[in-house]
Formats: C-alpha cells, structure tokens, sequence
C-alpha cells in the first residue's frame, strides 16, 4: 500500500497506463544489484533510486578521484578520496530517502558474487573490466537473474538485456567468447561524459521495463550507438547452442 | 555487392572505412578486406584464423552462427558489422 507521499513523489510515472500502482509496487519491491558506480553505474542508481526501486545493493571498490568527475555524475568534488559506493549512497539518499540502500566497498570473488546475485531480482552490469563482466553473466544465468549489461568508451556505447527466465535469451557469453584480454578503460581510452549518460539511462529505462513487466526489453538485441554521427543500431543476437553458460539454461 | 562495415572503434585504429566486395561468405569478404589492409586480419582473427573471442560479426542485422570458419551465406546486397567488446564502465 503507497502511502500518501509516495503516491505524490512517483505521481508522474504511476499515472502511466504501462505503470500504475502496480508497476510502482514492483519497483519498490525489488531488489537490484549495482555493479560499478562509475560513469554508467552514476546514472543507473540515481534513476532507479528517484524512480523508487526500493533496495538498491551498490558494489565498487574504487574511490572518488578528480579524473572521475567529468562523467560519474553521483560524485562531486566534496567526495574526492572517500569510496564511490559511499560517496553514491549519499548522493541517492538525498535524491529519494524513501530506498533502502546496501554498500559493499569491495572487488567480488566469485562466489561472493553468486551470493549476491541470487539475494537480487535483477543486476545491472556497469563494471570496467571483461572478467567480471563474464562472472556476472555466470551468476545471473546460474541464479536465473536477468542481466542488464551496459559498456561505454569513447563515443560509442552498447546495451543489451539477457534474461534466464526466457528460454530463448542470448548470454553474454553467446556474444563474446571468455578470454580476451584486450579491455580498454575510459581512462586509458578516453570518454565523452554524455556518453555514459546516454548509455546508462537506457540501462536505467530497461531495469525499469524488466522489474514492471514493460514493453519490450532488450532480449536478445544489442543496441550500439556512434555517438559520432547519433547513429544508433538494432542487432540481433542468437542463444548459441553450445554456450557453456547459457544453453544448460531453460 | 555485400557492404562490410567496422565500428568506428575499429575504423579508428585500423583505417577500415566501409567497402563494398563480391563475395558468397563472410570469410571471402574479410579476406578481401585483409587484402587491402593486412592489420586488420590479426584484429579480427586469431592465429587459427577464427574470430578472435572479443569481435562479433554481424550479417543483416543477424549474428553469424559460424565463428570458426565464417560460412555465413552472403546476399548480393548483404550488409556486414564487425564489432568489437567494448569493457568501459
């Protein structure tokens, strides 16, 4: 049952024909897991956090430094040395005080990982390095969370939802194979901020889709943008068959 | 004739604008492709010539289905997109 300020407070998106008091009753029941709270993971939770998702897990074991601040829009100058999942907690405790927010200053083993993932409805991927990336895909398939995953660098960016509740979902690792080292971080590579914005608001809109049972979320397409030119591109993508991830799933 | 296209995250690398080539599969087309710049194949291919693990190839909008020896079947006017992992959070 909302209460007269929560009523208030998510007005505009309850008042949504998609959303209603139902789709606001979800999103304060769930559960998500965060991982990364830099250039995407910033807007990520503070869109999920405004929007109401009622428990937000934040996992990063970095801390705010004055490169970060061009783009992981959750910090600000005040945060420069403090942890980043501190420095978010704070920042989305402001922005929405009606969420409660778990925060773990730490780099996941995998088990931890798997621990986690099955406590959450849903996980966001906003990490920085392929390894974890490809644990995350582990779990979720393993726990049957789904997965929204989000990369960025540069002036291009991808997006894509997979989802083990659908026998027919792609994994990450039906896209990329396990193994390359070949990562490049926004801090050796460049970024533009926007980009991470753009990139991690659809993210956001997509968790949101996933948890509230909306439209069509990104299963099984990959959506690209080249910022260059604002070109965005639909592609689909196929569960692989031999997946040693996936396809023991469904 | 089929148009191959590389990110522009490639493209910025590796000199690899789009070109369009006569070819049946996605191998030929690569192939022809590594003709024109020879930087390219050891991008895009490991030293078994398969698809290096952190590039996906696209044809028409579809994922291929052969990473191994790239036999997917061209159309004559078949669009091809080679992207590679991006890991930036």
């Amino acid at each position: 049952m909302l209460s007269d300020e929560q009523l208030l407070r998510y007005s505009r998106q309850i008042m949504l024909p998609e959303v209603e008091i139902e789709g606001q009753e979800a999103w304060l029941n769930a559960r998500v897991l965060i991982v990364g709270l830099g250039g995407l993971g910033s807007p990520v939770a503070m869109y999920l956090a405004a929007a109401g998702v009622g428990s937000l897990v934040l996992v990063d074991d970095d801390d705010v430094d004055l490169s970060n601040l061009q783009r992981q829009i959750v910090h600000h100058s005040g945060r420069i040395g403090r942890p980043k999942v501190e420095s978010a907690r704070e920042t989305l405790a402001a922005l929405n005080p009606d969420i409660a927010i778990q925060t773990l200053c730490e780099r996941l083993s995998p088990q931890r990982l798997e621990e986690l993932v099955e406590t959450v409805d849903l996980v966001v991927d906003c990490c920085d390095n392929f390894a974890t990336r490809f644990a995350i895909n582990r779990a979720c398939f393993r726990h049957g969370r789904p997965l929204v995953s989000g990369a960025a660098i540069r002036l291009e960016g991808q997006v894509a939802v997979y989802d083990p509740r659908q026998p027919d979902s792609p994994c990450y690792q039906c896209l990329y194979r396990e193994g390359e080292e070949e990562g490049l971080t926004c801090s050796e590579s460049g970024v533009l901020s926007p980009l991470v914005g753009i990139i991690g608001s659809v993210q956001a809109m997509e968790a949101l889709k996933v948890l509230a049972n909306i439209g069509r979320p990104l299963v099984g397409r990959l959506q690209l943008l080249d910022a260059h030119s604002m070109d965005w591109r639909t592609l689909k993508l196929k569960k692989d068959p031999q997946c040693s991830v996936c396809s023991q799933v469904g | 004739m089929a148009t191959l296209t590389f990110t522009r995250h490639l493209d910025r690398y590796l000199d690899c604008p789009p070109r369009s080539f006569e070819a049946a599969t996605v191998a030929e087309a690569l192939e022809r492709a590594f003709d024109e710049n020879q930087r390219l194949a050891s991008y895009i291919l490991d030293d078994q010539r398969h698809l290096r693990k952190n590039i996906a190839i696209f044809v028409d909008g579809h994922m291929i289905r052969d990473r191994r020896h790239l036999s997917d079947a061209l159309a004559p006017d078949s669009s091809i997109y080679v992207l590679q992992a991006l890991s930036g959070g």
